[in-house]
């Protein structure tokens, strides 16, 4: 099928090559199918271009190339919502914002698209660990990445992103980044006011 | 919306699983302790709106600052 789009014209797709967000992308609900474009510029940017809207596309990368210790855990509802059985059917991408000044570029790894490659659904999912962050400047490390390989290819090769399931953690990540988590002394506390407020 | 009022120390229950119990009142700052099986998602609603703020501004990426930027990514100087 054709499809217009406002940054690379009229681009021919396959229908198989369309990924369906049933959810949308945060912010964008009403649009539900994507392909990915690859521009082939040498910058490994690809853009999550929408099928029906020309000016809808997200510049993205595969975090893996430019921060090598990405490990995003996904819960059991993360696997269910894009029909996942096996993380190694998942390729996972971050959307980039770049600004005019460029070095000031920045990619969400707090929530990082996951798209299920063996059945064509994806989903923008927010990650439970707190210590990702939704603009992570990246300018330099990109740079770094690009230089350090001969080709574009060898790039690509060594960048999956390895995704773990809550299931295969032993820590709950939820219980280790919770940046306010609950001191057992307030909760008793709590409860003596509780018991206080009641006999009042 | 359900509005429930709650003194220090009481909760709510939400489904069999989740609890929400008031730990701390100090002026308008209320602390919420939140029991919940592992895998539930929680999170402060500021996080969203800062994914979608990031996805606003992804769009936003100009032709200008992306040759700029190829530019640079292909000088490997």
């Amino acid at each position: 099928m054709k499809v217009l789009t406002t940054r690379f014209g009229e681009l021919s797709v396959n229908k198989e090559d369309v990924i369906r967000f049933k959810e949308g992308i945060l912010g964008f609900e009403e649009h539900k199918n994507f392909f990915i474009v690859d521009p082939n510029d040498n910058t490994l940017i690809l853009w999550l271009q929408s099928t029906d809207t020309p000016n809808i596309a997200f510049p993205m990368i595969e975090p893996q190339i430019f921060k090598s210790d990405y490990f995003p855990v996904l819960m059991p509802s993360d696997m269910s919502s894009i029909d996942l059985e096996e993380t190694s059917d998942a390729r996972v991408y971050s959307i980039l914002t770049i600004p005019a000044d460029y070095t000031q570029m920045s990619a969400n790894l707090k929530a990082p698209i996951v798209v299920n490659v063996k059945k064509n659904i994806g989903k923008q999912i927010v990650l439970q660990d707190n210590r990702m962050l939704v603009k992570h400047e990246m300018y330099k490390e990109l740079k770094l990445a690009i230089s350090s390989h001969a080709t574009s290819d060898d790039r690509r090769r060594t960048m999956q992103t390895p995704i773990r399931t809550l299931s295969n953690q032993n820590s709950n990540p939820m219980a280790a980044n919770e940046a306010e988590s609950i001191n057992p002394a307030e909760l008793t506390n709590a409860k003596t006011a509780m018991t206080n407020s009641e006999s009042n | 919306m359900l509005v429930l009022t709650r003194k220090l120390g009481e909760s709510i229950a939400i489904d069999d699983h989740i609890k929400i119990v008031v730990v701390q009142i100090k002026g308008k700052q209320v602390r919420l302790g939140i029991k919940a099986p592992k895998e539930t998602k929680i999170h402060r609603e500021e996080v969203y709106l800062a994914i979608q703020d990031q996805n606003v501004q992804a769009l936003e990426s100009t032709p200008e600052s992306m040759s700029g930027l190829t530019q640079d990514l292909n000088n490997k100087k």
